[in-house]
Formats: structure tokens, C-alpha cells, sequence
């Protein structure tokens, strides 16, 4: 096997078993786990406190005890956390980071049916006042003092100022590589673009950020071939499951950039410079904008989304609308539009981690490469 | 030279047989899809009335839900892709196209070539589907055929949820319990399924001509419907169901041309 194979087998396996890279940590440190709710919680204190920082983001499942406590509506990502939940699978978590940016996530905040610690904040969405920004600062100390007491560590801002440097420097070279990924479409298919990026959900980043490095200078290493397929912008919550890909992948398109909330929402801004570690964080989200669960007056997702598309040379944007997102939901028509008038053509897929049939996504898919 | 488009759709099997790209010879329907012997009967059926053999044909594409499983074809092509050129052949004006199938809804905008400009589907859910007819034709006891004269003679159309089939049907069965008219009903479940093919139609954005295909476009109740939704005409695509076969056989007829030259 080429280094490339061997680093983007391993960075997969990593993706596809999170509970393994949780155990190998285990063996590796002695240290826990402590899980990360969506979206953009500050992972750095997690880091900084040397515990192993694990998204949650739920996965391909059909629904039966979630019912239960869920209203049929709510959204398909939440309603698998919540079977997840019940299963037992989040209890050898230390602690869980609950933001509630969404009203699902703040009434799922409220009925953790676990047996970890939550600890739940809020983001605030007045979000470009200095008020806002001091809030949110104080809502990640609490964050800090909470941990601290349930992890019994000490977590000091020299090494939280050590662990954004580290995360900073992931976000560098995840940007890389989703570019440096954009020209090999034939090696980085859009299934193994989301398992390299997704694998950082679950490592330590100093861990990834080295294998990434490395993959990112063996790919640059080789010639650029010419690309047949069209090639295309994702947006939405998350592109999973693979089979959704696998489609993408079937019809001839390259994933060349991405808007997911799982992927590039992650690390297109750095944690700004500054004094205090725990203002700065709340200066990225001051900061961060096109997002649907960031309330922005300006509404600068379309835009954005149609510089990217421009940038990456993409011919099309394909929305992932997460199945029962309201927030999603209510930014669509709002960008379509946008597109529209820009003549950027959108096809729009329906995300669901219930469903194990794809044949409407399939016919959605193989349309929209023929109408391109 | 002959060429032929077979749509495997949920509901019916189609087959229509093109010659020279011109001239329907033959365009069958049998009422059962994919899964079923219903796309070997109708590929029998459109041979027998055509008197020709599959040899003859120079090339088959298939399409359709079950377009994957059709082993004569020589390709497949989406059913969104087949409509558009079907219906486009039949009505060049046609702008805006609203199929409504078995168990899809589909809103295709169309630019002055007939290219798909835009589409968009349904989700998951049967409701303003020709399922949903066909569950209310049975709890009404009132044939596919007969729903549009029904609705014609309606006084009051009864309010008929669009959100999901089972609860509508639930509806439905308690307003026939309290003695609400059969006719004001089934002018109810075409406004029903009015509504969810309007709204992918305005999601699309709306340029006439608007014309409709697929099986359901054989109820002009639903026809009726959908033109006092949209407050437009409604053109119905002549052999509505069979439009997306047609679409296919051209294709073909394209293909060949085109590897002729
Ligand atoms: N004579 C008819 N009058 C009204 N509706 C009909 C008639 N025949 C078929 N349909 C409707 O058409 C639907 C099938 O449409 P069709 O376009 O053939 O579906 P698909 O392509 O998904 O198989 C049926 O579910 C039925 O409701
Ligand atoms: S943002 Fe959307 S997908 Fe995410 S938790 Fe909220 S409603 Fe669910
Ligand atoms: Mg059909």
C-alpha cells in the first residue's frame, strides 16, 4: 500500500469506529473521553485539560425507543443521538459540551436520557456586540470551572493558549487540504474526503494534523490529472450516510469545497489572536458567519457560498438539507434565491439517517448531472 | 430505424416504440411497475401491437424507478430527463412540466430548448401521490376513472389534510361517517394533491406553458385543481402516462443519430 492508502485507510477506520479511537486513547494516555455535542462548541478547554475531545453526530439508524421522548418532526441527526442515548452508547463519556445554537438542541439539552454529566451553554445570537462576546466568555469559564470539577484537572490559559495554537493549526491544514483534495478528485473520492475530515472528530488534533500534513505534501507530490466529472460545493448539516456519497461518487461528481456544519464550518475561521484564551473563543464566534445556527442580519451564506463556488470552480451547489432541520430549512429559500440570480445551479437532497433507500436520491443525483 | 423508451415506474410499466424519432408506433401502459411482470408484459404487448422484435429496434433506454433493473436497455437515463424531452417533443411551448407519478411529485422547469433548467421532488412521503389517489379511490368506493366527474359536480370541497396519506385517509373516512357528499370529498383530495405539486412547482418558479404528465394527469380533477392553484391554464400532455417512455425512445433516436454521424 501507498503512504497515501495507508494514511487515508487509517484516518477512515478512525471514522467508521469512533469507540476504538476512544480506547486507544484510553491505552495511549490513561485519560477519558468527553463528548462534543454540535455545533462549534469550544473543544480547546477538552483539549487543554488533556481529555480526548469526541463529536457526536449520531449516526445511520432506525428509530424505535427515541420515539418516545422525540416528536416525529424533530430532526433525523437528533433523533439517532437520542436512540444512541438510550442504547448506552455516550455513558463511558466523562462529560458531555451541550451548546444549544437550535431549539431541538436546547429541549434535547433538557432530557439527556445518558448517565454522563452535560454541560449545557449558550451561544448568544446578538453575536456582533462586545456585550455578546464578554457572555460568551463567561459562559466557556463556567464551561472551564464545570469541567474542572468533574474531570478533577486543573485547566490553566497556558495550556488552553497551547491547545488553540494546536487546533489553529489543524484548521490550516484542513483548509489545505480540502484544496489540495479539489485537484484529485481521482484519489480523494467525496467518500474519503469525509471520512479524512471527519476522523477529526474523534483524534487528538496534533494526531491528525501530522497525518493530514503528510497526506496533504504526498498528494501535491503527484501530477494533476484532468477531470471529466463535474464538480461541486456541498452545504448543509452533514453529508452522511456514505451511501449518499457513494451516489455522488456513481454519477461522476467531485466534492471540490464544502459548507457543512461537520466539515469546513469547522475550520474556515481560526480562533483569533489575543490576551485571554477564553475570549478569544468567543471572539471566533463573533466572527463566524454563514451559518444557519448563527444569526446573521446579513444573511452572507449565499454569498459566501457563491464565492466558493467561484473560487473552487465548482459547477454546481449540492444542499444537504438535513431531514426536519428548521434552521436549514428557513435559510434555503433565502439562498436559492441568491443563486438563482447569480445563475449558480443547486440540487437539493434530503439527509436522513433513518432511511436505508436511496432510489429518490439516486434519481435526484443522476438528473442533475445530466441537466449540468 | 426504430427505437424504443421502456419506463419502469413505481406504479405502471410503459413502452413506446419511435420511428425515426418521428412517428409513436406503439405506447403501452400496464398498471403495475417495477418488481412486477408488468415490464415483460408491456415490452410483449408493445411488440405484438407493433408486429416488431427487440432485434429491430437500434437502440432501448430505459428509464423510470426501476430503470436499473430493465436488462434489454442499452442505457439508462433519469425519469426527470425523459419527461422533460418527451413532453417537450409533444408540447414544444412547455415551460414548466408537474409530474405527478406513483409515488413522486416532480416539478421540472424547462428553458425555451427544452433543457432542464430545474427540478425538484418530493420527499419520502405518499401524500399528493398516485398512491394517495388510490388509497382514497378505494375508501370512497369510487374508481380511478370516475373521480373527475365526481369532482365536477362538487358544491363545497371538504378541507383534505396534505401532509401524510395515513392521517388523511383517517380524515377522510370520518367526514364520509359524518355524511359529508362523496363529490365535495374527492374535489378535496384533488385540491389535496394540488397543493403538493403547486408548492414544488413554486419552488421552481412558474412559466407557462405549464403542462402536466404522468398517470395522475389522466384525472382532470387533479388537472382542474392544480390550474385554479397556480390561477394558470394547465395543459395535459396527450398519453400523459406514457411521456416519459417517449422521452427515452428520442433519446435513443438522438443516440443513434449521433453516433451516426
Ligand atoms: N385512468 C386513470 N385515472 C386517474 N388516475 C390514474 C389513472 N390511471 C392511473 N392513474 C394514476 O396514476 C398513478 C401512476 O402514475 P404513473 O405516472 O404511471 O406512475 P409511475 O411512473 O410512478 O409508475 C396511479 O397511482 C394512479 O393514481
Ligand atoms: S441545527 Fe438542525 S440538524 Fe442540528 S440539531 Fe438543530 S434542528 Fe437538528
Ligand atoms: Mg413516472
Amino acid at each position: 500500500m501507498s503512504r497515501i492508502e495507508t494514511i487515508i485507510s487509517e484516518l477512515s477506520s478512525i471514522s467508521n469506529n469512533p469507540k476504538k479511537a476512544m480506547e486507544d486513547y484510553k491505552k495511549e494516555t490513561g485519560k477519558g473521553a468527553v463528548g462534543v455535542m454540535p455545533y462549534y462548541a469550544p473543544e480547546e478547554i477538552i483539549h487543554a485539560a488533556g481529555l480526548l475531545p469526541v463529536g457526536i453526530w449520531g449516526g445511520q439508524k432506525s428509530i424505535s425507543k427515541a420515539r418516545a421522548f422525540l416528536p416525529p418532526f424533530a430532526c433525523s441527526i437528533m433523533q439517532s443521538v437520542m436512540e444512541m442515548q438510550l442504547e448506552g452508547v455516550y455513558d463511558n463519556l466523562e462529560a458531555i459540551l451541550f451548546p444549544v445554537p437550535c431549539d431541538t438542541l436546547k429541549c434535547l439539552s433538557q432530557k439527556w436520557k445518558g448517565t454522563s454529566p452535560v454541560i449545557v451553554f449558550t451561544h448568544p445570537q446578538n453575536r456582533k456586540l462586545e456585550a455578546a462576546n464578554k457572555f460568551l466568555a463567561e459562559e466557556y469559564r463556567l464551561v472551564r470551572e464545570k469541567l474542572e470539577r468533574i474531570l478533577d484537572v486543573k485547566i490553566t490559559d497556558e495550556a488552553l493558549t497551547k491547545s488553540i495554537d494546536i487546533y489553529n493549526e489543524n484548521r490550516k491544514v484542513m483548509r489545505e487540504f480540502v484544496d489540495i483534495a479539489a485537484a484529485y478528485p481521482q484519489i480523494i473520492d467525496p467518500i474519503k474526503r469525509h471520512a479524512i475530515i471527519k476522523a477529526r472528530s474523534f483524534m487528538e488534533k496534533s494526531k491528525h494534523t501530522a497525518m493530514v500534513k503528510e497526506l496533504n505534501s504526498e498528494l501535491k507530490s503527484l501530477p494533476v490529472e484532468d477531470f471529466t466529472g463535474k464538480r461541486v460545493v456541498l452545504t448543509g448539516i452533514m453529508a452522511e450516510p456514505n451511501e449518499v456519497l457513494e451516489i455522488l461518487k456513481e454519477n461522476g461528481f467531485a466534492v471540490v469545497a464544502d459548507d457543512l456544519a461537520q466539515e469546513s464550518r469547522q475550520f474556515r475561521n481560526d480562533v483569533p489572536l489575543g490576551p485571554d484564551p477564553l475570549y478569544r473563543l468567543a471572539k471566533w464566534w463573533q466572527e463566524f458567519d454563514g451559518c444557519s445556527l448563527a444569526t446573521d442580519a446579513k444573511k452572507s451564506r449565499g454569498p459566501m457560498l457563491i464565492d466558493t463556488v467561484k473560487s473552487s470552480k465548482a459547477d454546481a451547489v449540492v444542499v444537504c438539507m438535513m431531514k426536519f432541520c428548521d434552521p436549514e430549512e428557513f435559510d434555503y429559500p433565502i439562498y436559492y434565491r441568491q443563486f438563482e440570480e447569480a445563475g449558480i445551479k443547486s440540487l437539493f437532497i434530503e439527509i436522513d439517517l433513518e432511511t436505508t433507500s436511496f432510489e429518490q436520491t439516486k434519481t435526484r443525483v443522476q438528473s442533475f448531472s445530466e441537466m449540468l | 430505424m426504430f427505437t424504443m423508451g421502456i419506463d419502469i415506474g413505481s406504479s405502471s410499466s410503459k413502452v413506446v416504440i419511435l420511428e425515426d424519432g418521428l412517428n409513436i408506433i406503439a405506447a403501452e401502459v400496464i398498471q403495475i411497475g417495477t418488481g412486477s411482470t408488468g415490464p415483460k408484459r408491456v415490452l410483449d404487448e408493445a411488440l405484438s401491437k407493433s408486429g416488431l422484435k427487440l432485434q429491430d429496434m437500434a437502440k432501448i433506454i430505459a428509464t423510470g424507478y426501476g430503470r436499473s433493473s430493465v436488462e434489454e436497455s442499452h442505457k439508462q437515463i433519469s425519469e426527470i430527463s425523459c419527461q422533460a424531452k418527451g413532453v417537450f417533443f409533444l408540447v414544444p411551448s412547455a415551460k414548466t412540466i408537474i409530474d405527478i407519478g406513483g409515488q413522486d411529485v416532480k416539478a421540472i422547469k424547462l428553458d425555451s430548448k427544452g433543457c432542464v433548467k430545474q427540478f425538484f421532488m418530493n420527499d419520502k412521503c405518499a401524500a399528493g401521490t398516485g398512491r394517495f389517489l388510490d388509497v382514497m379511490s378505494r375508501v370512497l368506493e369510487v374508481s380511478l376513472n370516475e373521480m373527475a366527474e365526481y369532482d365536477s359536480r362538487a358544491t363545497e370541497p371538504a378541507t383534505v389534510s396534505s401532509t401524510c396519506t395515513v392521517f388523511a385517509e383517517s380524515e377522510v373516512i370520518s367526514q364520509l361517517a359524518n355524511g359529508v357528499a362523496k363529490e365535495n370529498i374527492i374535489a378535496g383530495v384533488h385540491q389535496s394533491v394540488a397543493s403538493k405539486a403547486c408548492g414544488l412547482a413554486y419552488r421552481c418558479g412558474v412559466e407557462e406553458d405549464i403542462v402536466m404528465c404522468g398517470g395522475v394527469a389522466k384525472d382532470l380533477g387533479v388537472v382542474r385543481a392544480i390550474s385554479k392553484e397556480l390561477k394558470k391554464p394547465v395543459i395535459v400532455a396527450p398519453n400523459p402516462q406514457t411521456t416519459a417512455a417517449l422521452g427515452a425512445a428520442i433519446f435513443a433516436f438522438d443516440e443513434v443519430i449521433g453516433a451516426n454521424k
